[in-house]
């Protein structure tokens, strides 16, 4: 069948766009594979010897990935930072998405709550970390001064192996909302008004609403807020280095300060990179599952 | 027009006779060495007193001080592309770590040619720049922690400054205040640092590390009565808080405003309380002797060492000689920047031994050791011991299984770490 010039125009401008969009991305591509994916493969075949940065490298074989079996600090370290993911993303989803919704309505001055909202996230963390761990004090800080006032008798969080985790996700919360009330917020304004508008024409209520069309707008969105928060949640580090250095007992220590420890503190960096590599796996696998699982309810619906 | 024309032609011939004679004067002009360090701000003025002093004592070396932050870091790739400095403010810990690697020069040699004795020097501050036999450098400052007493708290309850740790233990008692909510207002004692079992534990007469710095040696009677005592002042007499006071600094520091009565500190807080604490009338002792009259104090601090890849380490040498083997020097340096050098006919000087403050200091320093000089050291101690020390004292296991525990995650670590 002869196309018709339309079409062949209409390919010729594709043609075109695409060769423009390769070379549009090609700089971010190209910086992309120099500093992470070139480094990732170095690292991948140094997990297979002693590199210590300073002396020649000697290959050998999988002995960094056998002792990685029995290491009981790095285990802990993987498994603590599962068990703040756990508490960080639901709530950084759910906290980012309640603000986002406030701060979409039309109301004057609302930029300036935008603002105070994303401060935080300019916020040095090692510097943030420091102001918290005075707040975060037993009898002087802030925060149980706070909670004394409805009557809660708040512990010492930092001192406290039960409850130093939970201060660690109360401040990296308020320093992550700010780029998720911002990613929620380009996600709000994508869903078409008119939805709402014959929604409410239907009689929807708010809260149905809220249920029915800003949920489901707002899944790609949340798909992505999500993934990125796993995978920041795993590599939690400079709050816990900073506030708790790992302690008290193993509460906080984490899979990268393991890494990071390793690496440049001890001059084991072959070994750091086969952490580096097992801590990359685990990530890779709670992403396929959170993929999936985000698939199937995709299917219910 | 022609005259300027002239004075034109020679202008352009002066500059460049100028440049000509400049270029013959850079051909045989100082030699230019490079020092790093991470030393910024108020550090960086006072190396820079000692640069500057040494640049206008003589002609044939200029030196150059570059600041850089994690030093540690850019070190390691500066020294893999060969671009490193000729010499380092080296945090005298990591020589176990790096010297092995051949990132360092051994400085033997100068020392014997310039017969320049090591016995001027703090011996155990040598040590832990030593490495397989070769010395790596010269001691910058000494440091070690010692007791800071308030002494206006002190005065009112009627007590001295502790000598034993049952002194130690009555003092922080009677100093320990809390309001009718029992809520804390001021620590007697202020056990804040667990990292420092290494010093407990010689005042309890054992020591952290075997005799050959394979093995943890901890697990002992000595380990224990250090653990037990933690567990009396903590969680039974309650002198402290863990956590009391984190956060505060400069003027709002607990130890300037009264809510520590005692605790353990180095020479790095003297020039601050003296700044910050007008009010405060204050002291510093050595360690109390432990239960068997053992006394114990750890030594830390930086040094000064020449790197592998520097071409000019003689002339780093001669600002390294001139810099701490001179106790004119090395006193000038110390009076500076508020630092105990290493070198000892320096701290004998009155600014050192009448000062209430760095007196303290200076005496604990006459029996003050250094903490074991390996690899493994400071993971074992940060990794295994500390978070099992803290398990303990929250009572979430016992002393024993404590130590246990610390011990088997410690030797580990220790052989991790060790140079193979």
């Amino acid at each position: 069948m002869q196309t018709s010039p339309v079409n062949s125009r209409r390919s010729r401008l594709l043609r075109h766009e695409s060769t423009m969009a390769y070379w549009l991305i090609s700089p971010a591509m190209t910086l992309f594979l120099i500093f992470t994916i070139v480094p990732t493969i170095f690292a991948f075949f140094l997990s297979f010897s002693n590199y210590d940065i300073l002396t020649p490298i000697k290959w050998i074989g999988l002995q960094n990935y056998e002792r990685l079996l029995t290491d009981t600090l790095f285990a802990r370290g993987v498994r603590n930072v599962a068990f703040y993911a756990l508490l960080y993303v639901p709530i950084i989803i759910g906290s980012s998405v309640m603000i986002a919704l406030a701060l979409n309505r039309k109301r004057p001055g609302m930029v300036i709550f935008r603002t105070l909202f994303y401060l935080p996230s300019v916020t040095s963390s090692i510097a943030a970390a420091t102001v918290w761990t005075w707040m975060l004090q037993k009898d002087y800080g802030l925060v149980n001064q706070g909670l004394a006032i409805v009557g809660i008798h708040g512990p010492s969080w930092l001192a406290s192996s039960d409850y130093a985790m939970y201060a660690i996700v109360i401040v990296t919360v308020w320093q992550g909302l700010g780029g998720n009330i911002i990613v929620y917020l380009a996600g709000l304004q994508g869903i078409p008004a008119y939805l709402y508008e014959a929604a409410g024409l239907d009689g929807a209520s708010p809260l149905q609403q809220f249920w029915y069309i800003t949920v489901p707008g707002l899944r790609t969105t949340t798909f992505f807020v999500l993934f990125m928060s796993l995978i920041g949640a795993f590599q939690l580090f400079d709050q816990a280095y900073a506030m708790t250095q790992g302690g008290p007992g193993y509460a906080t220590t984490t899979a990268v300060y393991q890494i990071y420890s390793n690496g440049f503190n001890q001059l084991r960096m072959g070994y750091a990179a086969a952490q580096a590599f097992v801590l990359a796996v685990a990530i890779l696998v709670v992403s396929l599952i959170n993929n999936r699982l985000n698939k199937d309810a995709d299917l219910g619906t | 027009m022609k005259t300027r024309n002239k004075a034109t032609l020679l202008l352009t011939a002066a500059i460049v006779g100028a440049a000509t004679i400049g270029s013959m004067g850079k051909a045989q002009g100082p030699t230019e060495i490079t020092l790093w360090g991470d030393w910024s701000g108020g550090g960086e003025q006072q190396v820079l007193t000692m640069v500057n002093a040494f640049n206008a004592a003589q002609s044939k070396i200029k030196v150059k001080y570059v600041v850089q932050q994690d030093v540690i870091t850019k070190f390691l790739t500066a020294s893999t592309a060969g671009q490193a400095p000729d010499m380092m403010i080296w945090d005298r810990f990591l020589t176990a770590l790096y010297a092995p690697k051949n990132v360092l020069a051994p400085i033997n040699g100068y020392l014997t040619k310039d017969k320049i004795a090591q016995s001027g020097f703090y011996k155990q501050a040598l040590a832990e720049l030593t490495s397989q036999g070769n010395l790596y450098g010269l001691p910058l400052t000494v440091d070690a922690r010692a007791i800071f007493y308030n002494k206006k708290l002190f005065k009112a309850a009627n007590l001295k400054p502790p000598r034993t740790w049952a002194e130690l233990r009555s003092a922080a008692i009677k100093l320990t205040k809390r309001d009718a909510n029992g809520k804390l207002q001021v620590s007697g004692f202020a056990l804040d640092d667990l990292g420092l079992f290494s010093m407990w534990i010689k005042q309890a007469g054992g020591t952290v590390l075997n005799a050959d710095n394979t093995k943890t040696a901890f697990n002992n009677a000595a380990g224990l009565a250090v653990l037990e005592f933690w567990d009396q002042l903590l969680n039974k007499d309650k002198v402290y808080e863990l956590g009391f006071g984190k956060g505060e600094g400069n003027a709002q520091d607990p130890f300037v405003t009264g809510k520590i009565a005692m605790y353990y500190n180095g020479p790095w807080s003297i020039s601050g309380y003296k700044k910050y604490g007008k009010d405060l009338d204050w002291g510093v002792v050595a360690p109390p002797a432990g239960p068997n009259g053992d006394k114990g104090a750890n030594m830390g601090g930086f040094g000064l060492a020449i790197t592998q890849a520097s071409k000019q380490k003689d002339a780093a040498w001669e600002f390294m000689k001139w810099w701490l083997a001179n106790p004119t020097n090395a006193l000038t340096w110390g009076k500076t920047s508020d630092n105990i050098p290493g070198n000892l006919k320096a701290v004998s000087d009155p600014f050192f031994q009448k000062d209430i403050a760095w007196k303290g200091i200076t005496d604990t320093l006459k029996f003050a050791t250094i903490r074991p000089a390996v690899p493994g050291y400071f993971p074992m101690e940060g990794q295994a011991l500390v978070p099992n020390i803290q398990l303990f004292l929250e009572g979430k296991q016992d002393a024993k299984t404590a130590l246990q525990k610390a011990q088997e995650t410690g030797d580990r670590l220790l052989a991790d770490n060790a140079v193979k």
